[in-house]
């Protein structure tokens, strides 16, 4: 009998943490990914991009440099960008070469240890505040 | 009671990040275009014509198509 109550406290202890955990979380990664985002895709950031590209291109034509290669040379200018998602792919896919991201069970548990700590971390805050 | 509580509010974290998520997903081709217009905007400004400028701010389209092909690899994995 004392053992099934036992159990049950123990149940409703994990209930209890994984409620703190799903609720640090919901406000923490919608959060992280609109950052991210907004970084890359916001007006402001297509506008600075631009005036970038655009200076570049300003330079190139001053310089003489006929019209299709100075578009050519900005399109590869750019293209870093492109290749931001590329990379980006890689070390999600854990394909990089040149990348110092630990991949594979070592690295996802590495992660894994990262998250747990910050989350208890958060909850550690929210406690004591309240 | 408290487990109740507790089963509760875990469902509704789930259903406020699932929302998040959505509302971000929804959003983002139309941050996407706006970002392209304002890129394409500047370029103009300093002179290149509209075809180019056209040309090179795709090249926002294909890094939108990749972070999602990558989301959507991480999230089926």
């Amino acid at each position: 009998m004392s053992e099934e109550k036992s159990e049950r406290k123990k149940g409703m202890g994990e209930a209890e943490e994984v409620r703190e955990i799903l609720g640090v979380v919901s406000t923490q990664i919608p959060a992280l990914i609109r950052g991210v985002v907004g970084a890359v895709f916001s007006e402001e950031a297509g506008r600075d991009m631009g005036r970038a590209a655009g200076a570049f291109y300003k330079e190139l034509r001053e310089s003489g440099m006929p019209e299709d290669v100075a578009v050519k040379m900005t399109q590869n200018y750019i293209g870093v960008f492109t290749s931001l998602g590329d990379m980006l792919k890689q070390a999600v896919s854990g394909k990089g070469k040149h990348m110092h991201i630990k991949v594979g069970k070592e690295g996802e548990e590495e992660i894994g240890e990262e998250i747990a700590k910050k989350i208890k971390e958060k909850i550690a805050e929210k406690t004591e505040g309240e | 009671m408290v487990k109740i509580q507790s089963i509760l509010s875990i469902v509704a974290s789930i259903v406020k990040i699932a929302g998040s998520l959505l509302i971000l997903w929804a959003t983002f081709g139309w941050k996407v275009r706006k970002t392209r217009r304002a890129f394409e905007r500047e370029l103009i400004k300093q002179g290149m014509s509209k075809e180019n400028a056209r040309e090179l701010s795709v090249h926002y389209k294909v890094l939108k198509d990749q972070l999602m092909s990558t989301l959507m690899h991480f999230v089926r994995k």
